[in-house]
């Protein structure tokens, strides 16, 4: 394997494992623009420059028209946004619009949904992430193609310079008089020629995908230290484009590093945490009491810029005494017999790969719902081999502190007093088996609850 | 003698055929590399002033549409001349057993070249992103091709118009200047990154220019024995480039990628146009000078007279062509793209320092040089072959 393959290759299998969240590059968003309510799908292209494709539903009435413009979210580009895009209409589905916009650079952008309709107009920004993640292969038909064409063109032009050197000066009808020697001479010096170029060609290519893989996003690292109920946390940076920095972490509602411990592969150990940053890119913080084992690591972060990304890693746990907690920390044994949260489903409704759909829940008592860390509710949908992992909230999929960055307005206003029902609107990325952590203070403590179902 | 007598009515029989006017597949051919010679700078100017595209844009499909005329008229000719019972055959050169004029093989294996540029290029875009830069892989598959069809285009009007006279023969050479032009049009596309005129005080700009343009220049004239030839080409190119930098921009076009950093309201043009027509006039004005010496002593004068020349008339031009006084619809140095910022260097008609070193721009200037030598010895040399095919 070549060096570029196998450089491609790592960065396949690291892109796979993590981004803003864990193996789910997809944006879900539920939001006003204006005075409608709608819920967004934004589906990154895996190159860039690439074709992002956008989703709107309209989950008020009234909607006519969607436009979609994407900025880059800050810098002197994001104040000159390019001509609007109309989104297509659904012809079976009135409420549903779908798009395409071009994401050029890497990057932290958003997307401007524009909704026009009986109630006037308004605008959402939903904040999204531009990575590219892998080096797409050639389908084995084309690549076929190509390189029969390559012969045969190959061929044919050594064939033209040799036709060329007996025939082409006679008059016509004069019989050929070139010797054959200086005919196969110049058709051997052309087809060395060719083969240089060729030859030239393949370096090139390989060179401009070397350039390439170097682009294709690779994770920060979390590298656990743990002394007694205490834990070191060091992000590293595996080496991927200079952007990216470590001494410009923003707060996301509150903290600068949201920490999640899940122990694997039983997934029955789930601790939300909020290290305290220390110096860039190392953090602090005290564990509770937990059960020895292996957990995996998700690490939760966001530039000033507005990228969000999930540093990932793993530590083996002796059993920890445990210290004191923070406010909003909070940890669980799953499942968990005191949990007052139930899953709020039609059992008859099946779960689709890629679908955006609400899932909602609420409590079995008749507690009320207290902001958590400003939120009705969090919840960390995972996948049973640890392949996915995502931290939602009831707007949806976007870092919060991203949201800040994007529209202060729009942020502020999803600030609500939570009601009766919790719905956090999502999209699992791939089929199989998944376990979703939902978390809602009541009675001034934070329940974690803990609920499995298979995606189709 | 039965074979002299057999070759005296073939001849004569391709002669009769020939007195008629221009076939149809050199219009073809014409009209096929005028077609990819627009389509290649209107899609340039389309990135420039809208940015995102298909592959199913005007400006892609005419560059398409090069290659399908070249591989469809020229393949039928192909076809035609080997099975049929076509006056040419007595005319053609004999290919993998198929048989047709030796610039017909060439064109259509251009325009082969151009085709398969088409699925490689899509799929680099979904593999690696769509490619903000002219020499990519592709591209310069797709490049190869267009010379191709280019050059078997020059080759198929070379062989008809060395058995020509008259009428005819001037026809020919009108056809055959008119091809060379769009040959040196398409070598500027090619090295465009180093020709913009922020660029035209760096050394890598006259290298590049230098590397291509005396292939063409000398050429012609060689190849066609018309006093004035090197004039009339790049004549044509440069009223080409102008019509393009005055037509654009009266298309309306709006930005359709961020970040868009300045309003553009219609399509930008390429820039105004080299001025190799000043080193193309004084080589016609000393050619009856050096147009007996051997190949190399010939190329060593027109290769310094082509750098020393246009050297001495595009650097000062530059200097105006890279000012306010020249943001005009006549020079058009003010069309900047959307994604110009204001500090760049075209924003601020500033010159890109290339070369870090007085000596690494003395070092590519004396390289711009040595290319402008070995181009011209090339062109000659390729000159000599167009001069004498004749199938």
């Amino acid at each position: 394997m070549s060096a570029v393959k196998r450089l491609v290759a790592a960065a396949l299998l690291l892109a796979g494992l993590a981004f803003a969240h864990v193996g789910s590059l997809d944006v879900y968003f539920q939001g006003n623009a204006g005075p409608y309510r709608v819920l967004v799908a934004i589906r990154p292209p895996d190159v860039i420059p690439g074709i992002a494709r956008i989703e709107v539903r309209a989950l008020d009435p009234g909607i006519d028209r969607i436009e979609l413009t994407p900025t880059p979210m800050t810098g002197e580009a994001s104040k000159h946004p390019p001509t609007a895009d109309a989104a297509q209409r659904s012809a079976a589905d009135p409420r549903y619009f779908e798009g395409k916009l071009w994401l050029m650079s890497t990057g932290a952008w958003e997307v401007h949904v524009r909704a026009f309709g009986s109630k006037g107009e308004g605008e959402l920004p939903v904040p999204v992430s531009a990575v590219a993640i892998r080096t797409r292969p050639m389908q084995k038909g084309v690549g076929y193609f190509l390189f029969g064409m390559m012969l045969f063109l190959s061929v044919g032009f050594v064939a033209i310079v040799g036709a060329a050197v007996r025939e082409s000066k006679l008059e016509p009808g004069a019989p050929p008089v070139a010797s054959k020697a200086r005919v196969f001479g110049w058709m051997g010096f052309t087809a060395a020629i060719l083969i240089a170029a060729l030859w030239f060609g393949k370096i090139w290519w390989a060179g401009d995908a070397s350039d390439y893989a170097r682009k294709i996003y690779k994770p920060l690292e979390a590298v656990p230290t743990v002394n007694a109920s205490q834990m070191d946390l060091r992000l590293s940076d595996p080496g991927w484009l200079e952007m990216r920095r470590l001494d410009d972490l923003v707060p996301d509602h509150g903290h600068l590093m949201h920490l999640f411990l899940v122990r694997f592969p039983s997934l029955d150990q789930f601790a939300h945490l909020h290290p305290e940053q220390t110096s860039p890119g190392f953090f602090t913080t005290t564990l509770p009491a937990m059960p020895a084992g292996h957990y995996r690591i998700y690490a939760d972060i966001v530039h000033e810029s507005g990228l969000a990304e999930t540093a990932v890693g793993n530590v083996d746990l002796p059993d920890v005494s445990g210290g004191r907690l923070g406010e909003d920390d909070a940890f669980s044994k799953i499942p968990d017999p005191d949990s007052a949260i139930e899953w709020a489903r039609d059992p008859s409704q099946p779960i689709t790969a890629k679908q955006a759909a609400l899932f909602s829940f609420r409590l079995k008592n008749n507690d009320a719902i207290e902001p958590y860390m400003g939120m009705a509710g969090h919840a960390e949908f995972m996948k049973a081999d640890g392949t996915v992992f995502a931290h939602i909230h009831p707007s949806g999929s976007v870092a919060m502190a991203s949201m800040t960055i994007a529209s202060p307005e729009a942020m502020m206003a999803m600030h609500q007093t939570p009601g009766q029902l919790v719905s956090f609107p999502f999209g699992l990325p791939s089929p199989g088996h998944y376990r979703v952590f939902v978390q809602i203070k009541h009675g001034g403590k934070i329940d974690t609850g803990a609920f499995d179902f298979d995606v189709q | 003698m039965a074979a002299s007598i057999a070759f005296d009515q073939t001849a004569l029989a391709v002669d009769r055929a020939e007195r008629t006017a221009i076939p149809w597949y050199i219009w073809l051919s014409v009209i096929g590399v005028t077609s990819a010679m627009i389509g290649g700078h209107w899609d340039i100017s389309w990135h420039r002033s809208i940015g995102r595209d298909t592959f199913w844009t005007a400006p892609h499909l005419a560059i398409q549409l090069c290659g399908i005329i070249a591989g469809i008229t020229c393949g039928y000719l192909i076809l035609a001349t080997t099975f049929g019972n076509s006056s040419l055959r007595a005319a053609s050169v004999g290919v993998l057993g198929f048989r047709a004029p030796i610039g017909a093989f060439i064109t259509a294996w251009g325009g082969f070249t151009m085709i398969v540029s088409a699925p490689f290029d899509d799929w680099w875009h979904s593999a690696y992103g769509l490619d903000v830069k002219i020499l990519s892989p592709p591209h310069v598959v797709l490049a190869i091709g267009m010379f191709g069809v280019e050059i078997g285009t020059l080759v198929l009007v070379a062989s008809l118009m060395n058995r020509a006279s008259g009428a005819r023969r001037r026809m020919l050479l009108a056809l055959f200047l008119y091809v060379a032009a769009m040959i040196l049009v398409a070598a500027f596309t090619i090295i465009m990154e180093y020709t913009g005129r922020v660029m035209l005080h760096s050394a890598a700009s006259y290298r590049a220019v230098c590397l291509l343009a005396p292939i063409t220049i000398a050429m012609a004239p060689r190849a066609t024995g018309d006093r004035w030839a090197a004039t009339k080409l790049t004549g044509i190119y440069t009223v080409f480039l102008l019509a393009l930098e005055w037509i654009l921009p009266l298309f309306p076009a709006q930005p359709k990628l961020g970040p868009v950093l300045r309003e553009v309201t219609h399509l930008i043009p390429n820039g105004f146009p080299l001025l190799v027509i000043v080193p193309a006039f004084v080589l016609d004005l000393i050619r009856p000078r050096i147009d007996r010496l051997p190949n190399w002593q010939h190329a060593l004068i027109a290769g310094t007279v082509f750098f020393a020349i246009f050297l001495a008339a595009q650097w000062p031009f530059a200097t105006f062509l890279n000012s306010p006084a020249a943001a005009n619809a006549f020079f058009g140095s003010g069309y900047l793209e959307y994604f110009i910022s204001p500090q760049s260097n075209q924003a601020l008609y500033r010159f890109v320092q290339f070369e870090k070193t007085p000596a690494a721009f003395r070092n590519g200037l004396l390289i711009a040089l040595a290319c402008a030598i070995g181009a011209s010895w090339i062109g000659l040399a390729r000159g000599d072959w167009l001069r004498r095919v004749r199938r």
